[in-house]
C-alpha cells in the first residue's frame, strides 16, 4: 500500500511556527527534522570510511540551533551508524561530511559549497530564505515548517532517498528533470 | 442370528462411519487453525505494510500524513479499529469501529481479545523506531465458524449415516435370505416326504392288485388242481394197486399236484382269500408255546431270547399266526449264516395315530398287541426292503425260497385286520413288527 497523494502537506504538524515568529522554535523544529532525515535516505558505501563510520551532520557557517542538533542527532542512529554533528566555519575538503547544512547568511558561500559537493554523495540541506537550493530545501508557509526535496541532485550525487520521506515532502523534483 | 445381534458388516459400517466422522472433526480443527494462522499473518503484513508507508509521517509527526495513511484502510471490514503511535507510545492517528483502541502503546504484540485480535508492529527506518501500528482485526465468533464447518460436518454424518442405513439394510437382508433358505429346506423336506408316502401308497396299491389279481387265478386254479387230484384218484381206484408202472407215475403226478396245491395256498393267504377260523387268542402265549419249536427250528448258533410283555387278547387263525412266527424266525435265521441273536418281543400299544410306516394305508388307530422278532443279521437295503413283501421276490438263492413267505404274512395279518412294519438297514440287523388289534370283546 503506497500513497500517492501529491504534494503531501504537514498541516497537521504540531511543530507550527506561532505569529510570534519565535526563531528558537523554528530552529528547534529543523534541528529535530534533519537527523529524522537520515533513515530515509542511503549513501553509497564509498561515502564512508569504514561500515561503521558515523553519519557526519556539517553544519556551515554559524549555528543557528544553539546546540539543540547534538541532541536530537544523539537520540537517532542510521542502521548501525551514530549520528554526529560537526561545526565548520567555512567549506572543508578534508572533512568527510554526508549531510551539509547551510543555514541563512552568505548566499556566496552557500553556492560554493552547493557547487564544491555537486555529484558528490553529500545531502545538502539548506535553510529557508536562501536562494540556493540542495537536494532538501526547508521552506516556512503558514507558519509551518516543511521541506521539498531535489530527488534528480540527489540521484545525481549517488544518494537514494526512500519514498516514504518524499511523501512527506512539500514539493518533490522528480529524477530524470533538468 | 437374532435381529437384535450386530453383524459383523455392520459393526464395520459403524466404525467405519466413526473414522469418518472424526476425520471430518479433525479436518476441521485443522482447517479452522490453518485459517487462524493465516488471519493472523494477513493481518500482521496489513500491519507492516502500513507501519513501513507511515514511517515518515510518525518520525516527522505528522498527525494528518499519518491519519491519511490510516484511513486507508477504513475500505477493510475485517478490521475493527486501526492506530498509530508516536515514539513516546502516545496515539497519534487512528479510526476505530464499535471499539475503543488503546490511547498509549509502546511494545509489539499479538493480543486476541473478545471477538477480535489486536496486531502490533514497530514503525521505524533503518534501526530507528519511529513509533508503533495497531491493526484490530475482527475474529469470527465461533457460531459463524461452525456454520462454514457445518456444511462439511453435515456431509460426513450424511455419509456416516448412509453408510450405517446401508449397512443395517444388508444385515436385515442376509437375516431374510436366512428365513427363505430355511423356509426352502423345509419346503424341500415336505416334498421328500410326500414323495415317499406315493411311492408307499402306490406300493400299497400295487400289492392290492397282485393279490385281486394273483387271488383269483389261484383260487380258480385250486378248484382245477382239485378235479385234477379227484381224477387221479379215480383211476387210481380203477387200475387198482397192480398196475406198478402206471401207478408211480399217479403218485408223481399227485405229489406234482400237492406242490401245486401248497402253492395256490400260499397265494391265496396273500391275496387274504383263504379260509381263516380265527380264535381268541393271546401273542405272549402264542409265541410261548412255540418257543421249543422255533429254537430247532434256527437252529444252535443263533441265540433266542423271548420278551413277552402282551397281555391283551387278539382274534387271529392260530396256525395261520404259528406259520408266520415260525417263517419270520426262519427268514431271520437265514438272514444270520454265523449266528447271532433273534428277539421275540411282544407288547401293548394304544396308537392315536398311525406309526409313519403306516401313513400311507389305511390305519384305525386304538389299541394294539403287537409282535416284532428281531435279528442281529445282514438286514436289507432300502430298496430291498420296500420290496420285501412283493410276492415272488426273494433275495435267497434259486430253489431255495418261493418269495413268498413274506408276502402270504403280510396278506395274512391285513386279512386278520393287522398290519405288517419292516425296519431294517444293511449291516444293522431287521426289525419285523405285526400289529394286532386288541379284541375288545368281553373275555367267557
Amino acid at each position: 500500500m503506497r500513497l500517492r497523494l501529491p504534494m503531501l502537506a504537514l498541516s497537521g504538524l504540531i511543530f507550527a511556527v506561532n505569529a510570534r515568529a519565535d526563531v528558537s522554535l523554528e530552529y528547534a523544529v529543523k534541528a529535530a527534522y534533519i537527523p529524522k532525515f537520515i533513515p530515509f535516505i542511503t549513501w553509497p558505501d564509498a561515502a564512508f570510511a569504514a561500515p561503521n563510520a558515523p553519519v557526519t551532520i556539517c553544519v556551515l557557517g554559524a549555528d543557528p540551533f544553539g546546540g539543540k542538533l547534538e541532541q536530537t542527532a544523539g537520540e537517532l542512529k542510521s542502521g548501525d551508524r551514530a549520528i554526529v554533528v560537526r561545526y565548520l566555519p567555512a567549506p572543508d575538503a578534508s572533512v568527510s561530511c554526508q549531510v551539509i547544512f547551510m543555514g541563512k547568511g552568505d548566499e556566496t558561500i552557500a553556492e560554493g559549497a552547493l557547487d564544491a559537493v555537486k555529484g558528490k554523495p553529500v545531502v545538502t540541506v539548506t535553510d529557508s530564505g536562501l536562494k540556493a537550493h540542495g537536494m532538501i530545501s526547508f521552506v516556512v508557509a503558514a507558519n509551518h515548517v516543511r521541506f521539498d526535496i531535489d530527488e534528480a541532485a540527489a540521484a545525481q550525487g549517488g544518494v537514494a532517498i526512500s519514498s516514504k520521506l518524499l511523501g512527506l515532502a512539500r514539493a518533490v523534483k522528480p529524477r530524470g528533470q533538468p | 442370528m437374532t435381529g437384535r445381534s450386530w453383524s459383523p458388516s455392520t459393526i464395520a459400517a459403524l466404525i467405519a462411519a466413526a473414522i469418518l466422522l472424526t476425520a471430518g472433526v479433525l479436518m476441521a480443527i485443522y482447517q479452522e487453525r490453518l485459517y487462524s494462522g493465516q488471519q493472523v499473518k494477513s493481518v500482521r503484513e496489513q500491519a507492516e505494510i502500513l507501519a513501513a508507508s507511515a514511517t515518515a509521517a510518525i518520525l516527522f509527526g505528522d498527525h494528518s500524513a499519518a491519519q491519511e495513511y490510516v484511513d486507508a484502510l477504513r475500505t477493510n471490514p475485517e478490521l475493527l479499529g486501526v492506530a498509530v503511535y508516536g515514539a513516546n507510545g502516545r496515539l497519534m492517528a487512528g479510526f476505530a469501529r464499535g471499539t475503543q483502541l488503546p490511547e498509549r502503546l509502546a511494545t509489539p504484540q499479538v493480543d486476541p481479545g473478545p471477538g477480535y485480535i489486536d496486531i502490533a508492529v514497530p514503525a521505524g527506518s533503518k534501526g530507528t523506531r519511529a513509533g508503533m501500528v495497531l491493526l484490530r482485526a475482527v475474529t469470527e465468533p465461533a457460531e459463524r465458524r461452525f456454520i462454514r464447518y457445518a456444511g462439511l460436518i453435515l456431509l460426513v454424518t450424511m455419509g456416516a449415516l448412509v453408510i450405517a442405513v446401508l449397512s443395517l439394510a444388508q444385515a436385515q437382508l442376509s437375516r431374510r435370505h436366512q428365513q427363505l433358505a430355511s423356509v426352502n429346506a423345509r419346503l424341500h423336506d415336505e416334498m421328500e416326504e410326500r414323495r415317499k408316502t406315493e411311492d408307499a401308497l402306490r406300493q400299497s396299491h400295487k400289492m392290492e392288485a397282485i393279490g385281486q389279481l394273483s387271488g383269483g387265478i389261484a383260487h380258480d386254479f385250486n378248484n382245477l388242481i382239485m378235479i385234477v387230484k379227484g381224477n387221479l384218484r379215480l383211476l387210481r381206484r380203477k387200475l387198482g394197486e397192480d398196475h406198478v408202472p402206471a401207478a408211480t407215475y399217479i403218485t408223481s403226478a399227485d405229489e406234482a399236484l400237492d406242490r401245486a396245491a401248497y402253492l395256490t395256498q400260499r397265494i391265496l393267504a396273500f391275496s387274504r382269500r383263504q379260509p381263516l377260523t380265527p380264535q381268541r387268542i393271546n401273542l405272549s402265549a402264542l409265541a410261548e408255546g412255540l418257543s421249543e419249536l422255533l429254537r430247532h427250528s434256527v437252529g444252535e448258533k443263533v441265540e433266542i431270547s423271548l420278551r413277552l410283555n402282551s397281555a391283551w387278547p387278539i382274534l387271529c387263525d392260530i396256525n395261520q399266526m404259528e406259520n408266520v412266527i415260525l417263517n419270520l424266525a426262519i427268514n431271520a435265521r437265514d438272514a444270520m449264516p454265523r449266528g447271532g441273536r433273534l428277539v421275540i418281543e411282544t407288547s401293548d400299544v394304544s396308537l392315536t395315530r398311525p406309526p409313519p410306516e403306516l401313513e400311507s394305508q389305511n390305519f384305525l388307530p386304538g389299541d394294539y398287541a403287537s409282535l416284532t422278532v428281531i435279528d442281529t443279521g445282514v438286514g436289507m437295503s432300502e430298496d430291498v426292503r420296500r420290496r420285501a413283501v412283493d410276492p415272488f421276490f426273494t433275495t435267497k438263492p434259486q430253489g431255495k425260497g418261493t418269495g413268498l413267505g413274506l408276502s402270504m404274512t403280510f396278506g395274512f395279518v391285513r386279512q386278520s385286520g393287522g398290519y405288517l412294519m419292516l425296519e431294517s438297514a444293511p449291516g444293522k440287523g431287521t426289525a419285523v413288527t405285526i400289529l394286532m388289534p386288541r379284541n375288545q370283546e368281553e373275555a367267557e
